[in-house]
């Protein structure tokens, strides 16, 4: 399996804590629960525990032509590549790929537009919801806002789409197609998406997220992006393709070849994806003697996003504490498991 | 290569009924079209399984896989990269229409929604664990893919790549097309004066691509070489694209200075063409910019509806088809040159011509456009 080094430029992360790393650890230190809410199933009354970030996020954004009808996931991607790009210090241009990884994508927008057509008749059909239900349209909106001509790529999959975004967003680096790539995921909430996982039996009654309890995930919000180079930063982010999964029998034996691909046998940290459901003992397998920090106990579990916070944050660790080396395993409910280097 | 489109399910039905200009385009009956303006589709025939849950776009996958397999047994690829749109949306819509009677849904419902789904199921089935890349750059996802494949190859960081695109009939993309206005309830007719809109399809392609020295050491047939690739990004509107063409214009550009050829190189080109007015406005002036009127440029949408994120592999198996058997394939359904844009259309029934290189468009919501060219093996 071939790896992959690019490095951080700039790096941003948007939560249901805000916006920034600081109150992530901050929230960590304090072992503070994450704040809560419940969405509502109107059909059926029924009540889902979830994470959102905080209405303020991205609001110096909701003058951008392109996201004034733009759904939250297209906002959140935007606050979170924005803010990377500006700490990164380049500027966009035509060398400047975007790799945009989400999970279920543009959810709230997908059941509206959905449900109009089951309650009202297809004619009534927004044409206003639709183009924003096409996954790619955070993405479009990014390049637009951002004068990008160039690559502009999304990528749909589990909860490690953000290590396989990464993983392009190097491709296209080590292919010389890009000078910087823009490597954004994000995700939102709906209630129908919350259902879904209730059923499957992978979401928190209590709206707690505990890691190794087995008592459910916490869905959440949240966005995270970097700016990569192949040169030039102080982070430095190793990745490789990642290992198909199709049963959960396949998932702890694919984590730990992920992992074992990146030749990094002692890390000082391991930020790893547990959230409470049954990828956790897969996990606890491969994080060895790194020490452990599970951010989605103080996140929650925001899919599409969550591999590339946890990247984020395990850049952020590494300056607070001046440590070396973290390795960032995630492992989706359903398609994949892959494994990142991050190291000074 | 595997293909499953309107037009069959294999490449000698496919290059059968390319040949023959057969139009496939039928009543849609997977779900109710009556308040709908159009109410046709392109419908890929049904893949029997003994697998009941599998949703429709995993057998086309499967079916395209195992072609694929046929074609070239010792295959197998390092890691996939394909391109969809909407995944197994039609699984999502009935666990809403379940959720809105207030019945509980099941969670098999949502086992086939999630796009990777099809992916894992197909390599899978022919023996695979290579990792699953999925990329939805909407209508342009199946040329991405071929792209990037392409591009990995040649770079050296892979050997062997799995490419293609997927996309099966729904009800949701179908209304959203329709409530665009941008569906026709005519025939569809890419590039004519009277065109009025497109029609969805459906279907699944895959190819596969290994370097070239590689491929000679197994002794793998080797159809044809993917020699360029372009990508651009139209920040015109998210659903329309410049009218000036500048988003195909610089794909096109673009994959012909990566495969080092001059516009007179080119032999045919299988354009987007989905039969809207401003996707053809749009294509039809870049490719008469770079192109002029000599090459012969026809769509295939015009036989078996726009299928999506599926649509550029299953258009880059055309290409494949065309250069091996030697013919252009038709662009059915024309009936009048638009003044707007002075092209050597194919039109309605495919010619006998040697071709040596060929450039496919794929043009996407959100501004993105994507062109391969593939020529016969040297």
């Amino acid at each position: 399996m071939k790896l992959l080094t690019s490095h951080i430029l700039g790096s941003a992360i948007v939560t249901p804590l805000g916006t920034g790393c600081e109150a992530v650890l901050a929230t960590e230190q304090n072992a503070t629960p994450p704040p809560v809410s419940e969405v509502v199933n109107p059909g059926n009354g029924r009540r889902h525990w979830v994470a959102t970030v905080p209405a303020a996020t991205g609001s110096h954004l909701a003058r951008e032509p392109r996201l004034r009808r733009a759904s939250t996931i297209s906002m959140l991607a935007a606050t979170a590549a924005t803010a990377a790009v500006a700490s990164s210090g380049i500027t966009p241009g035509s060398r400047t790929a975007l790799v945009v990884g989400v999970s279920s994508g543009c959810a709230v927008y997908t059941r509206r537009f959905y449900e109009q057509i089951v309650k009202s008749g297809a004619n009534t059909a927004s044409p206003l919801l639709f183009p924003e239900t096409v996954h790619n349209a955070p993405a479009s909106h990014l390049a637009a806002m951002m004068k990008l001509d160039g690559a502009t790529y999304t990528l749909i999959g589990d909860a490690s789409i953000g290590l396989q975004a990464l993983h392009f967003g190097n491709q296209l680096l080590a292919m010389g197609d890009a000078d910087h790539v823009i490597v954004a995921a994000a995700e939102e909430l709906d209630w129908i998406l919350a259902e879904g996982h209730r059923l499957w039996r992978l979401t928190s009654r209590t709206g707690r997220c505990e890691p190794d309890s087995c008592s459910g995930a916490l869905l959440a919000e949240g966005a995270a992006a970097v700016v990569l180079a192949r040169s030039g930063g102080g982070t430095r982010v190793t990745t490789a393709p990642g290992i198909s999964i199709a049963s959960r029998k396949e998932a702890s034996e694919a984590l730990r070849t992920a992992v074992e691909s990146l030749r990094a046998p002692q890390c000082d940290w391991c930020v790893d994806g547990a959230n409470g459901t049954w990828v956790d003992s897969a996990y606890g397998a491969v994080r060895g003697s790194a020490r452990r920090f599970s951010p989605k106990a103080w996140i929650g579990e925001a899919l599409g996003a969550s591999a590339l916070q946890q990247v984020v944050i395990a850049g952020e660790l590494l300056t607070s504490s001046g440590s070396g080396t973290a390795v960032v395993p995630a492992l989706g409910w359903n398609q994949n498991a892959a494994a990142a280097l991050v190291s000074r | 290569m595997g293909v499953v489109s309107p037009l069959g399910v294999g490449l000698a039905d496919t290059a059968l009924a390319l040949r023959e200009g057969r139009d496939c385009i039928v009543p849609v009956t997977a779900f109710d079209t009556s308040k709908c303006r159009s109410k046709t589709a392109g419908h890929a025939p049904n893949i029997g399984t003994n697998d009941a849950r599998l949703h429709p776009a995993s057998r086309m996958m499967i079916a395209a896989a195992h072609e694929v397999l046929r074609g070239d047994p010792s295959y197998s690829p390092e890691i996939a990269f394909i391109g969809t749109t909407s995944g197994g949306m039609s699984d999502g819509e009935r666990y809403f229409r379940t959720s809105e009677r207030h019945q509980r849904g099941q969670p098999t419902m949502l086992a086939n929604y999630p796009a990777q789904r099809p992916v894992v199921d197909a390599l899978r089935a022919i023996g695979s664990r290579a990792p699953a890349q999925i990329i939805a750059n909407a209508c342009a996802s199946g040329s991405n893919a071929i792209g990037h494949a392409f591009r990995l190859i040649r770079s050296g960081l892979h050997d062997r790549v799995l490419a293609g695109g997927y996309d099966a009939l729904c009800e949701l993309v179908y209304v959203g097309f329709d409530s665009l206005q941008a569906a026709t309830t005519d025939k569809v007719r890419p590039f004519d004066k009277g065109r009025s809109g497109l029609v969805l399809g459906e279907g699944a392609a895959l190819l596969s691509l290994e370097e070239l020295e590689s491929a000679r050491r197994r002794g793998a047939p080797i159809l044809a070489e993917v020699t360029g690739y372009g990508i651009s990004t139209d920040n015109h509107h998210l659903t329309q694209p410049h009218p000036s063409g500048i988003g195909p214009e610089m794909a096109m550009s673009r994959a012909l200075a990566d495969a080092k050829l001059e516009a007179e190189n080119i032999d045919y080109i299988n354009a987007h063409g989905t039969a809207t007015a401003f996707n053809d406005s749009s294509e039809g002036a870049a490719i008469a910019k770079l192109f002029g009127s000599r090459v012969p440029v026809s769509s295939t949408k015009g036989m078996m509806g726009h299928s999506l994120g599926a649509a550029g592999a299953i258009e880059a198996v055309f290409c494949v088809l065309a250069l091996a058997d030697g013919f252009l394939p038709p662009n059915i359904n024309y009936r009048e040159a638009d003044p707007a844009f002075d092209l050597n259309i194919v039109a309605n029934e495919s010619r006998p011509a040697p071709l040596r290189a060929v450039l496919s468009n794929s043009v996407g919501f959100g501004g993105t456009n994507a062109s391969i060219i593939l020529e016969v093996p040297r």
